[in-house]
């Protein structure tokens, strides 16, 4: 537990043992089961699940590490969650001996300062090993779990001044001995959760590994340890290889990018995030030296792992999505990570919040810094919502319930260049599948009233971003209901002279006498009857506004994600006619002198 | 003597097999894309002249026409569906656009939205709200509904689907919905949700209702002219239209919903395995329909292909209504061999039908499976294949191989296509695990079935790397769907949401949904002409744990005959979650008896039987080698080696022919990898 831990946990791993040689397509052959593996145990998670954000939303990320502790595959899942279980893994393979590893054996870890992501990802992880009894791979599985113990029910807590208030660590623990479930360590686990249903959560995710341990088996097999290895070998080498091939592309140089958070939970402002993409040759490093160390920070402390993870999950979207995702990634790009900052906290520092800001800005700033020399490829892979709108209440039994607020909205799809942002939500948050409002309504005493995209709050551009939901909700009972709200201030930043995103905006008690917009964080207890109203930011914008086609931009007006008066004020496309005659239609020349006037402005000087 | 006639019109042909008593004809023509029925009278033409009778007196013996029809997944293929408005909630304007939040690839920033069916202009929400249990929050404001229906005239709408919140608990707004539409645009089709798909979730049910309502009214006049021409042309009966839950129903119960035929051409494929299955003693059955451009899987246990209801995605929109899960892959013998950065792809960028593989000589130039396989030897550039009216040609292939291959591996062109051919395996080895994943069962226990111009190239091969030990090739293989609609039983598959905890499911309402059910169902059956006598039910419910969000189907009971609900008394709750427990622990290993689970859902499966074809034949157990007509040099795997070849037609049940070796049939090739053998049936 200290940075000499984490830089220990990172030490590049070597590859696995091996004479035999493999050839392309075997390799991949393995590397597709691999994948497919971790697809099983997902799904079998997904299917047997008992909390919503796992079986619903998809918040379950599969992933297979070899004997060395490298990322061999994954499966589908939450792109930044990915890449988080390896480091995990690493301290349970420094136990190795002293924990008595064997096969049959499941062990489960979620501690940030012994490699782990945030408190409520579980990575659960069982070891392969081969008829000699030499471990080979291990099958791991991440998910989020709705409670960790601490002191506020959920997982999260908006005023934890350290991890403990925030639930129980634990740097590894064995819940499957040669088979045997362990049931004191289980028992321990479902003692220290709020929610009932976390039994079936953590019995389903030992089934699911112990299945992908078996077909893990099946392959070994068929194709023999030795090959097996040297795909793993083989497909690691190939990833680092084609994403050095893709930064060879790139112009060498030092591409810079500053992102500040509004505020952490205690009111500090302009949290930094500091991030230097500096490109040679084939070597990308991506320095993140100058961000923020304020000791007096709460909440705003990203782990080591997930920092790692965020940075490469954008790394990824970036270079053809066709690569692997391998321990390859992490070969290709040298990361500088300070120690002591909210990017590699020092032990003991509350993590749970950290992983929404600033790990997202970990991405956003490296989208940023990259945008000028990869204008095809460059959309944040962010939520910048700050947390989701938790409302808790109880019902006649005493038992807790939980609205966890991931419910369907748009935010943050941002454009690329050629291509406006469109769908819900950033191309990496694809599998998080949100909550709907019949479902909810049936579960809990809440009534889902509007989640309409509000007009003109995408990013103006010449690809525009996707505008953002107005979520409407009414609780029909008293419940406290948790937020945090960032991207007020500095809200998702545009791109190649882009728009903005229109700030996030979130109030409580709308239509009241006591009606406020939450400016940072609250735990509110809320009446029957309140009203709670957010409005999420769009995605934003990527290059000049008044480059987008007038076209584009009269049907963006009659699909009400423009207004007029914005298709006038920030396009600089005057159009005549209206929506309730259905007869708008672009005046050509007053577009082509509005604009004209613009660009000379700007030209001289005046501010667009 | 009277028929059946099955049909299944597909892009290129048109596939008739015509149930003779036991006999069963099979025909092929040429489809009519400008107006499909013509291509079906040409083939039953056909039909008449070679049973030497009229088209009219011929038709005037048909018991039963079963059809499955392309028209829904043509229309999203070519997105020329009708011009659709969307009305719901007021609130939830969205929900078609932001789709659950889910983008088919979380890695890939450039995947471009699908074309929208209905853009934000035509979806349009109305004042109103209905709550979880059926009260109106707030009511219908018929002021604002008519304003936006006269906005969706004005854009020239002629489909309006209507979807609003918890309209499957209480229609009485959609229903007034409805009048309003059809008194402000006249002759709109209309589709409501309630009637679509009446369960929860709203973005289910909103896509659904959708999608119905723009390939609504070009599937419907599709059936409606089909059904003219064949009632001027002397049938009698009912039109009996394969469904995607792998039953075929009547017009009449499809109006409401005939989204319910999207994708049923493969369903009538794995019926038609289940049926073959079923003749050969094998239950579970991994069935692989592998044609031109894509790869198709499914899984039938226990003799059945169940239809699942919800996440099912077509042509990027989520159509929920219950489907025989079949699995596409873009691996078909047109799907295009490249190589780069030290990587072989096999698809999905497909050759298609035209310009097709370079071997068909229709001006393909990019490499393909088919090309791949030809090049190993497993089919044949002779004249004769494909009984004698098609030639594979194998110029320009090797050097296209060589360009887009062999050359980026760095190896010869044969070890090209072995890669190819290794490739596709593994591909189509991972979808199978996939598939078996989401169902929870081992391929090692299926019996691969494989049919599809391909199927049986790769079929063996198939089966080694899954594990599995038998496979069967019908010999219908190339048209097998036209053959599986004839083995298709009227069903009518339906659902309600019913959400609550097992102790405290009230038994008086799960009877009352069944009732429903079973009346809907018995009123459409008993039209199409069907007694109660012969109507099958199985009544069932959807279980859950709590906080789970898949639930598994439970039945509560089955019958044939009269409406009897008697096994719906105070004990059927607890004989359910005592059977869910034991359900869940079979599919997930495990349970949580402490825990009451929760329904989710009241079933109901009304069935009734029809003659269908007698798939019989077997395996006799005296084994006589067949002889090979020649020898051709290929490679099964083990490197190229001359290779036995023979004709299908040379082929007698009792015959058995060892691999390696390379069966030719008529439109499609066997290939009997070593290890294997072939035993006709």
């Amino acid at each position: 537990m200290s940075f000499e831990l984490n830089r220990r946990l990172v030490a590049r791993r070597p590859a696995l043992a091996t004479s035999t040689t493999i050839d392309a397509v075997t390799a991949s052959i393995v590397n597709g089961a691999f994948e497919t593996i971790c697809f099983e145990v997902a799904t079998h998670l997904g299917r047997a699940a008992s909390s919503a954000i796992i079986n619903q939303s998809n918040e379950r990320n599969a992933s297979l590490i070899d004997a060395n502790g490298r990322l061999a595959a994954v499966s589908v899942g939450i792109p930044q969650l990915l890449f988080v279980s390896p480091l995990a893994v690493r301290w349970g393979l420094e136990n190795f001996v002293e924990d008595d590893w064997g096969p049959g054996d499941v062990f489960v870890g979620n501690d940030p300062d012994y490699g782990g992501g945030h408190l409520p990802d579980y990575t659960v992880y069982a070891p392969l090993f081969d008829e000699h009894g030499e471990l080979v791979l291990i099958q791991a599985l991440q998910a989020h779990q709705g409670d960790t113990g601490g002191k506020d029910p959920g997982g999260f807590s908006i005023d934890s001044r350290d991890i403990f208030g925030e639930g129980l660590g634990i740097p590894v623990l064995k819940l499957v001995h040669r088979g045997k479930p362990r049931r004191d360590a289980i028992d321990l686990l479902i003692r220290n959760n709020r929610f009932p249903s976390f039994a079936g959560d953590i019995a389903a995710m030992i089934s699911a590994v112990q299945a992908g341990v078996r077909s893990l088996q099946v392959l070994l097999t068929r194709y023999g340890v030795e090959t097996v290895k040297a795909a793993v070998n083989y497909n690691i080498d190939q990833t680092n290889a084609r994403f050095r091939q893709a930064v060879a592309q790139w112009p060498d140089g030092e591409y810079p990018a500053h992102v500040w958070i509004d505020q952490d939970t205690a009111g500090n402002p302009d949290v930094h995030v500091q991030v230097t993409c500096r490109i040679s040759g084939d070597q990308l490093t991506v320095d993140m030296t100058g961000s923020d160390s304020r000791p007096e920070l709460v909440n705003v402390w990203n782990t080591f792992a997930n920092t790692r993870g965020y940075a490469i999950a954008q790394l990824a979207s970036m270079v053809d999505p066709d690569i692997n995702k391998n321990e390859g990634l992490f070969y290709a790009v040298e990361m500088i990570i300070p120690e002591g900052s909210i990017l590699q906290p020092a032990p003991n520092k509350p993590a749970a919040l950290g992983s929404f800001h600033p790990a997202v800005e970990v991405g956003e700033a490296i989208c940023i810094a990259l945008s000028p020399i990869l204008p095809q490829r460059s959309a944040p892979q962010v939520y910048k919502l700050g947390m989701p709108s938790a409302v808790i209440g109880f019902n006649e039994a005493g038992e807790m319930w939980m609205d966890q607020g991931v419910d369907v909205r748009a935010s943050d799809a941002s454009a690329t260049q050629g291509l406006d942002g469109w769908g819900a939500m950033c191309a990496g948050l694809g599998n998080l599948i949100l909550a709907t409002a019949e479902d909810a309504e049936s579960r809990f005493p809440v009534l889902n009233l509007s989640r309409e995209m509000t007009t003109d709050t995408g990013g103006a551009g010449r690809w525009r971003g996707q505008p953002g939901t107005r979520n409407i909700k009414q609780v029909l009972e008293p419940v406290s209901a948790m937020t945090w709200m960032v991207s007020r201030k500095h809200p998702l930043r545009g791109l190649n002279g882009g728009d903005d995103a229109p700030p996030y905006c979130n109030i409580f008690l709308l239509g009241t006498d006591e009606e406020f917009e939450v400016e940072n964080a609250v735990n509110a207890q809320l009446p029957a009857g309140a009203i709670t109203s957010y409005q999420y930011g769009g995605g934003a914008g990527f290059e000049d506004p008044l480059l987008r086609d007038p076209t584009a931009v009269q049907e963006d007006v009659l699909d009400e994600y423009v207004s007029i008066a914005a298709a006038r004020e920030r396009y600089g496309v005057v159009l005549t006619g209206s929506l309730d005659d259905w007869n708008v239609a672009i005046d050509v020349d007053k577009t082509a002198q509005l604009r004209g006037a613009r660009l000379a402005a700007r030209a001289a000087g005046g501010a667009r | 003597m009277n028929y059946r006639i099955g049909i299944d019109i597909g892009g290129t042909f048109t596939d008739f097999a015509l149930l003779k008593g036991q006999e069963l004809i099979l025909h092929k023509n040429l489809s009519t894309p400008q107006d499909r029925s013509l291509g079906v009278i040409h083939g039953l033409e056909h039909l008449a002249k070679a049973e030497g009778k009229t088209l009219a007196h011929l038709l005037s013996d048909v018991d039963a026409i079963i059809h499955g029809t392309t028209v829904a997944d043509n229309t999203l293929i070519e997105m020329n569906g009708a011009c659709t408005g969307l009305l719901t909630t007021a609130g939830f304007r969205d929900e078609l656009e932001l789709r659950r939040g889910y983008k088919e690839d979380i890695w890939d920033v450039r995947l471009p939205p699908p074309t929208p069916i209905i853009p934000r202009r035509r979806r349009l929400g109305v004042p109103e709200r209905i709550r979880f249990d059926g009260s109106v929050h707030t009511p219908l404001d018929e002021a604002a509904a008519r304003k936006a229906i006269q906005r969706l005239a004005k854009q020239g709408v002629e489909s309006v689907a209507i979807a609003t919140l918890f309209s499957f608990v209480n229609p009485a707004h959609e229903l007034r919905l409805a009048e309003l539409v059809a008194e402000e645009i006249p002759g709109a089709y209309i589709s409501l949700s309630h009637q679509v798909l009446p369960k929860s979730p709203e973005f289910e049910r909103i896509s659904t209702t959708a999608v119905n309502g723009y390939v609504g009214p070009r599937v419907t006049a599709y059936i409606n002219r089909l059904c003219e021409r064949l009632q001027d042309a002397g049938y009698r009966h009912q039109l009996l239209l394969m469904q995607s839950n792998g039953g075929v129903m009547t017009r009449e119960y499809l109006a409401g919903s005939p989204i319910r035929v999207l994708a049923s051409g493969p369903a009538g494929g794995v019926i038609g395995s289940a049926a073959i299955g079923a003749a050969k003693g094998a239950s579970d059955l991994l069935c692989v329909d592998m044609g031109g451009t894509s790869y198709d899987v499914s899984v039938i246990r226990g003799g059945a292909a169940p239809a699942q209801s919800g996440w099912n995605w077509h042509h990027r929109y989520l159509v929920a209504t219950p489907m025989v899960q079949v699995e596409t892959l873009g691996a078909g013998g047109g799907s295009i061999c490249s190589a780069a950065s030290g990587r072989l792809q096999v698809g999905p960028a497909s050759a298609g039908a035209a310009p097709g593989p370079i071997c068909y000589g229709l001006g393909g130039t990019l490499p393909t499976v088919t090309d791949a396989i030809l090049v190993l030897g497993l089919l044949s550039d002779d004249a004769g294949f494909a009984g004698g009216s098609f030639r594979l040609d194998r110029t320009g292939v090797d050097a296209a191989l060589q360009a887009h291959v062999a050359g980026p591996l760095n190896c010869s062109v044969e070890e090209a296509a072995f890669d190819c051919w290794r490739v596709v395996n593994a591909n189509m080895t991972q979808a199978v695990r996939r598939l078996t994943a989401e169902k929870g069962c081992n391929p090692e226990d299926l019996t691969l079935l494989a049919y599809g111009g391909n199927g049986p190239v790769f079929a063996a091969i198939q089966a080694q790397d899954l594990g599995i030990r038998r496979v069967l090739v019908p010999r219908t293989s190339p048209g097998f769907s036209a053959t599986g609609a004839l083995a298709a039983q009227p069903c009518i598959d339906e659902e309600r949401s019913y959400i609550v905890c097992g102790t405290q499911a009230d038994i008086t309402r799960l009877r009352q949904f069944w009732e429903e059910l079973d009346s809907r169902a018995e009123h459409f059956l008993l039209a199409a002409g069907f007694s109660r006598a012969d109507i099958h039910c199985r009544y069932q419910l959807n279980l859950r744990y709590p906080g789970q969000n898949w639930s598994l189907t439970a039945d509560a009971a089955a019958q044939s005959g009269a409406r009897d609900l008697s096994f719906a008394d105070e004990t059927l709750i607890a004989t359910m979650m005592n059977r869910f427990h034991q359900l869940h622990f079979d599919e997930y290993g495990h349970d949580r008896k402490g825990e009451p689970p929760e329904i989710t859902g009241v079933r109901l499966v009304a069935s009734t039987e029809i003659p269908m074809p007698h798939f019989t034949g077997g395996l006799t157990a005296e084994r006589r080698t067949a002889t090979p007509a020649k020898q051709r040099r290929a490679n099964l795997g083990q490197g190229f080696c001359a290779t036995d070849i023979y004709r299908g037609a040379d082929l007698v049940p009792g015959h058995h022919v060892p691999g390696p070796a390379i069966i030719e049939e008529k439109f499609t090739t066997i290939v009997v990898y070593p290890g294997w053998n072939a035993l006709p049936g």
